[in-house]
């Protein structure tokens, strides 16, 4: 551990190991971030292509391209893909590259447990797939099946993808939680002098919240999950009602784990927008204050109300009532931010550069995502909505625009700084449009399909929901091959392109807007002044 | 232009920061394992 | 059956169907791809309600809708309004402020605040508690009362008060989902036995499973519920409207989760008596056919039709199961094995031991809950003597009887 403290004394600007070793080995923030940002962007076509396949084969009823089995798979690990391997590592990636920058420090806290935490991601992911590819040889029957959320008793009865996912979530457990100790001891010990906690940038509150979060709720997950293998293999009954145990504590563990998990997504998303609307309305940020206790509200009221997941399981009315009434209290704080967003833009001199637009079609779609959850957090309705297609939309107004989205403003806002390289704003407008239109053609039917009844995790259904199904598949494809541009967009942009100058948008404001364009491989060597 | 951090004020707060880093650690070991032993 | 001549209710209706007429025009492919049949009326809502929750649930729906869409209007109006009057391009100047200023501001950055304060817990959060209690009062005045039984991948239906009890499994057939025939009108939404209730009695509904957690919901009723494996949860129906009514397993519990199907058939409450009858006479006489000596042919003819129904959606119509999940019974080591033991009892782990108590920890359940003594003898026989395997051998409904 010593060595870590004497990193910058050990390399001096410049000085790198050569190729492949010098990724395996990097402590330096800006190569750690990008390692998180690429792997993100990869996973997240894997994850893609994977829910491709399933829009496919709902295209239309009947079965054409696959047997149910193999579905039920691509669902699940879709999902934790788009969690775990594509959406978290993207935020990640942005505290790691942005945060010292942020708040004059010379690099994160504690390097070298940042370098462990990546490289757990790419061993996690292979675990995860690699049920798939084993099957492909006849051993086994392929990967998790039991959709994202491993309910027992379907996961204890499950085959041996399984045991896989259980290992990968246990590693993407670990990798998360020592980004987020390393992201709270940074934000408390790193800042530069004269940058109180009141000073701090909120896209840092954000991340502050959501290591909180993570480090409060993984390890119920990890908890239950290690449950769920000794009842696998080594005869415990936790979840085995005829061995004394109970299917739905496991679902209680679960999303103990899983609400607070949608504001671990978002968090970081929420502390990005308030400096992007800021920057392109060329005014400050309203509402500071206001957004720090809201994020804080926000982390509190999550970790009470898991309950809402699971109403048709069966409580007692005082615990249904509780629960709905502690979900639509998250409307007020979540309210605030919606407020203090548009208050941002009111008044100012707007110009809608890429960033600009992704972070008005976030605050329009995932409006949607809120509106919507304040309505499937009451009960007598929640019994229609819940385990239908009016969920599987619910989510992805909140995960796809609100978090997907989210992460492309912050990469369209910041990529011009990591690169010193202005991207495409004709592509990048192209993209987003691409995006948004698409976007609702694939799941705005989706609201509809589940009203008629349509359940969700089904490869084949009744005729009545076929036209529905039938766009929001041809959606799916646009939305999936548009991303493309979203990735060659960046490839050229790593590449070369219009060289930026250090404040990249002419509204910017705050300490990573002072340092040069892309920025040395070291900085904050010299104290930088706050404001 | 002051440097930012001397390199006595760096290790200081590279210290804290291990200190704590370690007490986290020890936080999420104690709810994984009361986790592991919740009965409803 | 008696309530065969209800179909009426749930006829599709010739209308034109506009999402399929746009979609038609917009992408003529899918034209080609789309079923004929998939042109019934489309639902932008829920479907008619017929219980007094699905119609309290569907009011409370619409109420919510219309105040979520006016929230969304006048927020996104005041934002877009501000996109267009606020560009640097209209030569707008930026403000500085920060945050309210003065009591007016703050009176104005309150009230939204109020408001939503005011829709939560009160616009939306009283008639939301009432809907709660409404539906979670199983018992008051309850008329009768029908377990159901969630199974890989059936449904179990019991009138505890009858003693009537079968199982209710899809009927559509194999090649309409592997769309080698032209699929029916109520595609993956038809079972072969399906649940009947009398309209105008409060039916309250217990629900339980023997294997995974499935959920019980029929959305026309505003009723989904759990089943979960050894606790009973429970609900309740009161169905107001003679009808076919359908309805799906709501909670992912497997290979077949989309294809165990609920179909209602809420009939008056006489004809409802008089099939409870002709489903005790029915049982009687199965029941009598276990006390008689069946031929072998007669068992392999029986057990084929059980087969096909309970067992081949693991095993395979073949028989060749999809391993390792769900292993084949062709040329199987346990099915190729002894009957029973020499005293005439059952072998631990032998073919009879695995289809009557099934085998814990996987899909493979416990048959002696749920068949008859015929069926569970007729099934045996016919693994013994069916594809490829010549065990030779039979076991008779009464010896199955004495082994229970
Ligand atoms: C190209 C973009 C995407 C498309 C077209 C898409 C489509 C779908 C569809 C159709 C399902 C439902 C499968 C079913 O229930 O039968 C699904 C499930 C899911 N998706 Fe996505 N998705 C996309 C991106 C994302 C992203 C970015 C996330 C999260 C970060 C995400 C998270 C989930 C989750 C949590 C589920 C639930 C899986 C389960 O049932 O266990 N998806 N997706
Ligand atoms: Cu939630
Ligand atoms: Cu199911």
């Amino acid at each position: 551990m010593s060595t870590a403290t004497t990193h910058t004394a050990e390399h001096p600007a410049g000085e790198y190991h050569g190729g492949l070793l010098r990724w395996l080995t990097t402590t330096n923030h800006k190569d750690i971030g990008t390692m998180y940002l690429t792997f993100s962007l990869i996973m997240f076509f894997v994850g893609g292509l994977m829910i491709l396949a399933v829009r496919a084969e709902l295209f239309s009823p009947g079965l054409q391209l696959m047997q149910p089995e193999f579905f039920n798979q691509l669902i699940g690990v879709h999902a934790l893909v788009m969690i775990f391997a594509a959406l978290m590592p993207a935020a990640t990636g942005f505290a790691n590259w942005m945060l010292p920058l942020m708040i004059g420090a010379p690099d994160m806290a504690l390097p070298r447990l940042n370098n462990w935490g990546f490289w757990l991601l790419p061993p996690a992911a292979i675990l995860l797939t690699l049920p798939f590819t084993l099957a492909l040889f006849g051993i086994g029957d392929g990967a998790l099946a039991t959709g994202w959320t491993f309910y027992a008793p379907l996961s204890v009865q499950g085959g041996m993808g399984v045991d896989f996912a259980i290992l990968a979530v246990h590693i993407l457990g670990i990798s998360s939680i020592m980004g987020s100790i390393n992201i709270i001891v940074t934000i408390f010990n790193m800042r530069a002098p004269g940058m109180t906690m009141m000073k701090l940038p909120l896209f840092a509150w954000g991340w502050l919240i959501t290591a909180f979060l993570l480090i409060a709720t993984l390890p119920v997950l990890a908890g239950a999950v290690t449950m769920l293998l000794t009842d696998r293999h080594f005869g415990t009954h936790f979840f085995d009602a005829a061995g004394g145990g109970d299917p739905i504590l496991f679902q209680h563990l679960f999303w103990f784990f899983g609400h607070p998990e949608v504001y671990i997504l978002l968090l970081p998303v929420w502390g990005l927008m308030p400096h992007v609307l800021s920057t392109f309305s060329r005014k400050p940020t309203y509402g500071y204050k206001a957004q720090v206790y809201s994020f804080i509200a926000i982390g509190l009221l999550s970790v009470v109300v898991w309950a809402h997941h699971f109403f048709t399981a069966g409580m007692p009315v005082p615990a249904l009532v509780y629960f709905m009434f502690s979900t639509m209290a998250i409307s007020l704080p979540l309210a605030v931010l919606f407020f203090c967003w548009i208050a941002t833009m009111w008044k100012g001199a707007m110009t809608f550069e890429t960033p600009m637009l992704f972070a008005v079609g976030f605050i329009v779609l995932f409006g949607i995502a809120g509106l919507t959850g304040l309505i499937l957090a009451d009960v007598a309705a929640d019994a229609q909505y819940h385990h239908s297609y009016f969920v599987v939309a619910h989510f992805h107004y909140a995960l796809f625009a609100g978090g997907i989205m989210g992460v492309m403003t912050g990469v369209y806002y910041w990529l011009p700084k990591w690169t010193g390289h202005m991207y495409s704003e004709k592509l990048g407008k192209l993209h987003f449009w691409l995006t948004v239109v698409s976007f609702n053609l694939t799941f705005l039917p989706q609201f509809f399909l589940g009203l008629a009844g349509m359940p969700r995790r089904i490869p084949d259904y009744a005729l009545q929901f076929a036209e529905f199904n039938a766009i929001s598949t041809l959606g799916a494809f646009v939305l999936g091959f548009s991303q493309l541009l979203f990735a060659w967009n960046i490839w050229s942009c790593v590449r070369g392109g219009p060289k930026v100058e250090s404040r990249v948008w002419e509204g910017a404001e705050g300490l990573e807007w002072e340092l040069p364009s892309p920025p040395p491989h070291h900085t904050w060597e010299i104290q930088p002044v706050i404001k | 232009m002051t440097p930012a951090f001397t390199d006595a004020d760096l290790a200081r707060r590279r210290a804290a920061s291990r200190r704590l880093g370690w007490l986290l650690g020890a936080v999420v070991l104690v709810i994984y394992l009361i986790g592991l032993f919740i009965k409803r | 059956m008696a309530s065969c001549t209800l179909e009426t209710q749930t006829a599709p209706s010739a209308e034109v169907n506009p999402v399929a007429w746009l979609l038609r025009s917009l992408f003529p492919p899918s034209a080609l791809l789309l079923p004929g049949a998939a042109s019934a009326a489309y639902n932008f809502n829920f479907p008619e309600p017929v219980t007094p929750i699905a119609r309290e649930t569907l009011h409370i729906h619409n109420e919510f809708m219309l105040i979520i869409t006016v929230l969304f209007v006048v927020v996104f109006a005041i934002m877009i309004y501000s996109m267009i009057k606020h560009r640097k391009s209209s030569g707008h100047a930026p403000a500085k402020f920060t945050g309210p200023t003065g009591a007016l501001q703050w009176f104005w950055a309150l009230i939204p605040f109020a408001i939503l304060l005011f829709i939560d817990f009160v616009l939306m959060g009283i008639p939301a508690v009432q809907a709660i209690i409404n539906m979670e009062d199983t018992q008051t005045k309850a008329d009768m009362v029908l377990k159901v039984t969630g199974m890989q991948w059936k449904w179990q239906y019991e009138y505890p008060e009858s003693g009537v009890k079968f199982i209710s499994t899809l009927a559509t057939p194999r090649d309409q989902i592997a769309n080698a025939e032209a699929k029916g009108e109520n595609y993956l939404l038809e079972v072969d036995k399906p649940v009947v209730l009398p309209v105008g009695k409060k039916v309250r509904i217990l629900l339980t499973s023997t294997d995974v957690i499935h959920t019980w919901w029929v959305p026309q009723f505003g009723v989904k519920r759990d089943a979960i494996p050894g606790f009973l949860r429970e609900t309740w129906v009161l169905i107001e409207k003679p009808g076919i009514y359908r309805g799906q397993c709501a909670e992912l519990c497997g290979k077949d989760h989309g294809f165990m199907p609920v179909v209602v058939h809420a009939v008056p409450e006489p004809e409802y008596l008089a099939w409870v009858e002709a489903q005790k006479a029915e049982a009687k006489a199965a029941a009598g056919g276990a006390d008689r000596t069946w031929s072998k042919d007669e068992l392999v003819a029986e057990g084929k039709a059980v087969y096909e129904k309970v067992c081949a959606a693991c095993h395979q119509p073949d028989g060749k199961g999809l391993p390792p999940a769900f292993p084949a019974l062709a040329g199987s080591k346990i099915v190729s094995g002894p009957l029973l033991d020499m005293n005439g009892k059952v072998i631990k782990d032998s073919h009879v031991d695995r289809v009557l108590h099934g085998k814990a920890g996987t899909a493979m359940q416990a048959f002696a809950t749920s068949l008859s003594d015929v069926e569970l003898a007729a099934v045996i026989t016919y693994e013994r003597n069916s594809f490829g395997n010549q065990a030779g051998d039979m076991i008779q409904p009464a010896q199955i009887k004495s082994l229970r």
